[in-house]
């Protein structure tokens, strides 16, 4: 084959295979490949991680999107009342994009067990309920043997456990729902899409969505909640909302996870913005690496293509053999990358299996055939591909031109000469060209064009900032270094001397810096967040429905058992039925409610109100004051409103709100906004009203507490002397919400280990490419006579000097951009980190400081003759 | 150019070498040597005058022409040696071979590279290599062409005395052996003397041409103001 081969192709492969075996390419491939491993690791990892903590999350709404409306959807054969969106229309439309459905009907209602009767909810659902997330039930009262299970067959019902004492029945038991009969099958103990609600009244009782009609429930004027639940994968989801959201009306919400207002769908918005951001930096810190290495690379076979063309060969010769080299090397190294990026991925994966859910190793072995390999999918692949191609040739391109432009008279001068008309062009080129390459990959990552623009324009400014701050810094120790002693003295000469060549590394140095402090103190707030969220001693517990007469036993319990409890708040059913007597409905447009998924609630049904002396512990005013703290005004009726509802429902202080509480119609001025943290677990309202409106209401009462394992026995035997109070225990959830939390933690440590690594080879590569430069300096040094100690004195204080400066300026533009972040894209509260600017100049200075001394330490040890003969 | 005023390397040179002659250029550091050198290889065009290697006029050829006449007619020997670090003392005798198409590349190179006596080193890098061998392979590269014309830029500069004596009996009786053009840059007035003739240049100009073989001394016309350089 060889015989076939051009001499150019022939010469490639040789140049290619010695240098890779010698290791002069090691950085470059090194930089390529970290550039796609990480991104095919991170877009893999972090895919699949994202998809499985939406897997396990999306069992909270048991389906990916619901669509949930209070008017039935054309539903088999159940009268209904027309409406635009056809249930036809929708079954096509899912079925063409390959997409599950399953649908319920929620009501409240009687239901009979002999002469024993109680109020429950009725959950009825279709066969393929739930689409995520799993319905387990006990089929008998003596084991805790739990079946995952689909819908109950006809005429069997599953019922929560409190239902059993509610009826006084057992499994195998009859109940009567409305005019049908049902057998008691099992006890359902986990219902995935278990309201988050505390207000939702009574137990459930699953029946199949086949039965209904014979109850005879559905009737003209029923309160019913249709849902419709849609599972699938995300592109034909995505389709599907793009098809139906625009089709939708006032009474019709459709939402996932991630739009509930639950503290889970927060952290996982900010663990996902997170692992985006952390995934763009490490490519761009890989893009830096290679653009670096390249450079190096190209100074390196200036004097090759010298020779090449002082013996003739021909620019094209020249140009076909170096791209060959490139290309070759380019495309080993993308694919040892995908191969280190898959490795990864499936140790990531592997290390935290444990807390993934089951249907993510089970999916994917059947994906790949392969059991225990996790296929990464399509998407990590390409757009590992592209990142490699694009940081092979996008950040290389400009020195392999000006590498293959070489004249051959360096031979003769040992320097490039660039002919000048190329210079500018090529000045701009060197730019322009990675400029744009990083601006395509930020747009790739981001999807979003303004935000791309505005890093990149932010990110050219601030390493201008850099390189100027950069300067002065080095002047400034160049005149502390004169007084210093000899070590210092030439290393902070060698630092000033450099200073053009140095201000370029020292600004990669304190990109590479700044990018790891940004993720590990972003990291950290987010952590810190989360755990914040659910601290120990997280209620788990809500009782609701406390008759007023019940209220002081209950605090008396409280009290005695130590039980850590929030205050007891009234309840006081009433509808929002006018602002400043305008009627509510012609307040809400369509665009008001879009997206809102609480507002709508508080409008178009009943509220629960209540009123307080005192402003509750997790809500803060943000406009008005509150009546306490009102002396003058302390008596007069008022109501302080949540800050959401009121701009959805444009409420102004001062606004005057009309309550419709039974029979009678209360009307109150706005004197306070609130912010209210709803993540906290603790009873929250939108409306509390102050103790003049409604303390004289009849009022049912509601308190959450964390009550530990060994105090529920107590609990349990206190609660049997007040059957009427409701007990809602969300242990469960908090458990779920805590082990996706965990996975979301571990999810956004190992992307910092990657992260981390990516900056470490900026920094070797940065240092690799002032080699030859050192070389040549050691030799002088040594030649005239300089010691080895001052020697490695002088390398390690000069790159200890470079890193701290690094360090330090890493350390401002850290918080500026942590600032901005936190504030911005996160949303959260912003903070100081002082503590990592040590941390960023102490590891700046030891990092770049061993680094440098030991890419130097072979120069250091080589004798004069052998450095001279070396760099002369 | 240099601030505006212009700064002439060379001036008033008027030099024809012929075929099978063996010159030394000569002169001290700055006297326009190397540049004369790149000017008669190719590798750098006069800013006026004219230039012709064996009848072609490379003053009009553009640096693609320059570079196939080079690869059809000059071999080079540098001072640095300037071998190529990542390939082997075998490839890179091999390369000018490759770079002319010709098939039996690889089996010449052994050739000469025996005749250089660095058979056993055919596989080392040059960074294997001391500088009197680094040297050797670089005279072996230059004559696997077998090139009408060698330039060599103080091909013993970088080497002690003794290897220096070394590379220039081997550099003279290759040179013998195919009949080669050599123009030979050099400080070295010993190695200089066993050229058959040698010019002195001061100042970017001619001052001296000697012929060594029967010493006699003939100045150089000094009034043309063009560079004129031939070997034929």
């Amino acid at each position: 084959m060889n015989c076939f081969m051009a001499n150019w192709a022939k010469q490639s492969i040789r140049l290619l295979k010695h240098e890779l075996k010698r290791g002069e390419l090691t950085i470059i491939v090194l930089a390529i490949v970290l550039g796609v491993a990480s991104v095919f690791s991170l877009a893999g990892f972090s895919g699949k991680i994202k998809q499985a903590l939406l897997n396990e999350s999306t069992s909270f709404i048991a389906a990916d999107r619901v669509l949930q409306t209070s008017r039935k959807i054309d539903f088999q054969n159940i009268t209904t009342e027309p409406i635009a969106l056809s249930r036809d229309q929708i079954t096509q439309k899912s079925q063409q994009l390959n997409i599950k459905q399953a649908q319920q009907v929620l009501m409240s209602s009687m239901v009979f067990a002999g002469d024993v009767m109680g109020l429950v909810e009725i959950q009825a659902v279709s066969n393929y309920y739930p689409l995520r997330g799993e319905l387990l039930v006990n089929y008998s009262t003596n084991t805790n043997e739990l079946a995952a299970v689909n819908a109950p067959d006809l005429g069997t019902v599953f019922i929560e456990e409190k239902i059993l004492s509610l009826l006084e029945v057992t499994i195998g038991d009859v109940i009567d729902i409305g005019d049908s009969r049902f057998v008691i099958k099992a006890i359902a103990k986990q219902i995935p899409d278990a309201s988050f609600s505390v207000f939702t009244s009574g137990a459930k009782v699953i029946i199949n969505i086949a039965d209904l009609e014979k109850t005879q429930l559905v009737q003209p004027g029923s309160r019913l909640t249709y849902k419709y639940l849609f599972s699938g994968d995300v592109d034909a989801i995505k389709a599907l909302s793009v098809w139906l959201k625009p089709k939708l009306n006032d009474s019709q919400r459709w939402y996932d996870i991630q739009s509930k207002q639950s503290p889970l769908a927060n952290a996982l918005n900010k663990a996902e913005k997170y692992l985006s951001l952390a995934s763009l930096l490490g490519i761009i810190l890989a893009a830096v690496a290679v653009s670096v290495a390249s450079r190096r690379y190209a100074q390196r076979h200036q004097s090759s293509v010298g020779v090449y063309k002082a013996m003739g060969a021909s620019f094209s010769h020249i140009r076909k053999l170096y791209y060959l080299h490139w290309s070759l090397l380019s495309v080993v190294s993308i694919a040892l990358g995908l191969l280190v990026g898959y490795v990864l991925a499936q140790l990531g994966l592997y290390a935290i299996q444990d807390y993934l859910p089951v249907q993510l190793t089970l999916d994917s072995v059947s994906e790949t055939g392969f059991s225990g390999l996790i296929s990464l999918g399509f998407y990590p692949l390409i757009i590992a591909v592209f990142t490699g191609l694009l940081c092979a040739f996008a950040f290389a391109i400009t020195p392999l031109k000006e590498l293959i432009a070489t004249s051959p008279l360096v031979v003769i001068r040992g320097a490039s000469l660039t002919p000048s008309h190329q210079m500018f062009r090529m000045r701009v080129g060197k730019f322009l060209i990675p400029l744009l390459a990083l601006l395509l990959l930020l747009f790739v990552f981001s999807n979003d064009l303004m935000l791309s623009v505005s890093l990149l324009i932010g990110g050219i400014l601030v390493s201008a900032l850099l390189l100027l701050f950069g300067r002065l810094l080095m002047k400034l120790t160049r005149n502390i270094g004169t007084k210093a002693g000899a070590s210092w003295h030439l290393a902070l000469a060698n630092l000033q001397r450099r200073a053009q060549a140095n201000s370029v590394q020292l600004v990669s140095f304190t990109i590479a810096i700044k990018l790891l402090l940004m993720i590990i103190v972003i990291r950290s707030a987010l952590l810190s967040e989360w755990q914040a969220q659910l601290p120990e001693q997280t209620p788990n517990l809500f009782l609701v429905n406390i008759a007023q007469n019940q209220v002081d036993n209950v605090e008396q319990f409280i009290d005695q058992q130590g039980i850590t409890a929030s205050d007891i708040y009234a309840v006081i059913r009433g509808r929002l039925s006018a602002i400043n007597s305008d009627k509510i409905a012609k307040q809400v447009s369509k665009e008001q409610t879009d997206g809102s998924d609480n507002g709508r609630q508080g409008v178009g049904r009943e509220l629960n109100l209540t009123w307080r002396e005192h402003l509750p512990k997790e809500n803060s005013v943000v406009q008005g004051k509150w009546w306490q703290n009102d002396l003058t005004d302390a008596n007069k009726p008022q109501v302080s409103i949540e800050q959401t509802l009121a701009k959805r429902l444009d409420i102004k202080l001062g606004d005057s709100l009309t309550f419709q509480l039974g029979s009678e119609v209360i009307t109150v001025p706005v004197t306070s906004i609130r912010e209210v943290n709803w993540q906290s677990m603790q009873p929250n309202f939108y409306m509390i009203f102050n103790p003049q409106v409604l303390a004289d209401y009849p009022a049912s009462y509601i308190s959450s507490l964390y009550v530990s394992v060994d105090k529920k026995d107590q609990l349990q035997k206190f609660l049997s002397a007040y059957p009427t109070i409701s007990v809602i225990d969300v242990d469960a959830m908090i458990a779920q919400l805590r082990k996706v939390i965990d996975q979301v933690s571990k999810a956004v440590e190992f992307i910092l280990v990657l992260v981390v690594f990516a900056g470490c080879l900026v920094l070797v590569a940065q240092v690799q490419a002032s080699m030859e430069e050192r070389e040549r300096e050691i030799a002088i040094l040594r030649t005239i006579g300089a010691k080895g100690s001052l020697l490695r004195n002088s390398i390690l204080l000069e790159f200890v000097a470079l890193g701290a400066i690094a360090g330090f300026m890493a350390s401002v533009a850290m918080e500026l951009t942590v600032y901005l972040l936190q504030s911005h894209l996160f949303k959260m509260q912003t903070s100081f980190h002082f503590e990592y600017w040590l941390l960023g100049i102490v590891a700046g200075a030891s990092f770049v400081g061993i680094v440098g001394l030991l890419s130097c330490w072979r120069l250091l040890n080589m004798s004069s003759v052998t450095l001279i003969r070396r760099t002369m | 150019m240099l601030e505006d005023k212009q700064l002439s390397l060379l001036q008033d040179i008027n030099l024809a070498v012929s075929t099978g002659e063996t010159i030394a250029i000569v002169g001290s550091s700055g006297s326009g040597k190397t540049t004369l050198l790149s000017l008669l290889a190719g590798l750098d065009l006069p800013s006026t005058g004219e230039v012709y290697l064996k009848n072609k006029s490379l003053h009009q050829l553009n640096e693609e022409q320059r570079s196939q006449v080079r690869a059809d007619h000059v071999g080079f020997i540098f001072q640095q040696f300037l071998l190529i670090s990542s390939l082997t003392a075998l490839e890179n005798v091999m390369l000018p071979a490759e770079l002319a198409n010709d098939e039996n590349a690889k089996q010449q190179a052994i050739d000469l590279l025996a005749q250089v006596g660095l058979s056993e080193r055919a596989n080392h890098f040059p960074a294997q290599l001391s500088g009197g061998e680094q040297q050797r392979v670089a005279i072996a590269r230059a004559f696997i062409t077998k090139p009408d014309v060698l330039f060599a830029d103080e091909p013993t500069g970088n080497l002690d005395k003794q290897t220096s004596t070394h590379i220039a009996d081997l550099l003279f009786d290759l040179n013998k052996q195919f009949g080669t053009t050599l123009v030979l840059v050099t400080h070295d007035l010993t190695l200089a003397q066993r050229c058959q003739r040698s010019v002195e240049m001061q100042g970017g100009r001619l001052i001296n041409d000697q012929n060594l073989c029967d010493t006699n001394t003939e100045q150089l016309s000094g009034n043309t103001k063009t560079i004129q350089a031939e070997v034929v």
